[in-house]
């Protein structure tokens, strides 16, 4: 039997052709919590976030909502940007907040690359997604 | 608004008949299907056996993932593994999908483990006597103190502690 399980789903919407809203839930057998964040693309930068605690363990979690605001204005495109908010959202605040953060930030040229890629194909249903992808230099 | 691009990840820990725990960490999205699958060998928790596997369009730096997986059997999950992976799967030819499966699927070991306390302290209804048996497990997990808000200095359930 399973003893432990942790499921993260990250979605990508694109408000306009430079931000993206980062929706990321992480349910485990013991945590459950939400983030939304828009991101500026060309910079990175979290534009705005706010976070939902469904399930924490002790009565002093839930104040780390507030804490979530520390990340506006940080980038996912500087160095080091995931131990910063590991840092700042996670020791100050939740670390399994922190993580959704970090798992979106993963995201970031991941979901650009799959609208730049989708775009294409539209153009060109025939495209060799493998060249097209190797060509962006991942 | 439809979504232009969607990640699910799953971790899960599953203990076998031989003592040892089956961890799978799995991730897809539009672009990646990947597969991290790790034997870990208790009390050391030492990664015995690993397997990967990375389809669709993973990255350039990844795509030797099944071989570059084996590099660590044989180190345990505990402190320092961070830097250890680092030196192991990181790094600017590293791979650091599977660097961040192996430190996730480690995580999920520490939680596994946890797990029980956690159950175990949802049976205490009186609040004195949850804050009291909070701060026991502060006391026998010290690696706890200051690693989030709950556990700062000024929280309610540091106070008096003087940890």
């Amino acid at each position: 039997m399973i003893s432990f399980q942790r499921s993260q789903v990250v979605g990508a919407e694109f408000l306009d052709d430079n931000t993206i809203r980062f929706n990321g839930i992480q349910e485990d057998h013991i945590y459950g919590m939400e983030i939304s964040l828009e991101v500026r693309i060309d910079d990175g930068k979290i534009m705005k976030i706010h976070g939902n605690m469904k399930r924490y363990t002790n009565f002093v979690c839930p104040r780390a909502v507030s804490v979530l605001q520390t990340a506006v204005g940080l980038s996912f495109r500087e160095s080091g940007w995931d131990k910063q908010v590991m840092r700042e959202i996670g020791r100050k605040g939740c670390e399994h907040f922190a993580e959704i953060v970090i798992e979106c930030g993963r995201c970031l040229d991941s979901a650009v690359l799959s609208r730049d890629l989708a775009r294409a194909l539209k153009d060109n249903p025939g495209l060799n997604q493998e060249e097209y992808l190797s060509s962006r230099q991942r | 608004m439809t979504l232009k691009y969607l990640r699910n990840k799953v971790v899960e820990v599953e203990p076998r008949p031989d003592g040892n725990l089956t961890v799978s960490w799995r991730l897809t999205d539009d672009l990646l299907k990947a597969e991290v699958q790790l034997i870990v060998q208790p009390p050391e928790l030492e990664i015995i056996k690993t397997e990967a596997r990375l389809e669709r369009y993973p990255p350039r730096s990844c795509r030797e993932a099944s071989e570059r997986i084996k590099r660590v059997e044989g180190i345990s999950i505990g402190s320092g593994l961070r830097k250890i992976l680092a030196g192991l799967l990181g790094g600017a030819d590293g791979c650091s999908i599977l660097m961040d499966a192996v430190l996730e699927c480690s995580n999920a070991v520490i939680l596994h483990f946890t797990r029980p306390g956690i159950e175990a302290g949802e049976n205490i209804t009186d609040p004195d006597e949850k804050l009291a048996a909070t701060r026991e497990g502060i006391k026998s997990n010290p690696r706890l103190i200051r690693s989030c808000i709950s556990f700062q200095d000024d929280s309610p359930i540091m106070k008096g502690l003087n940890l």
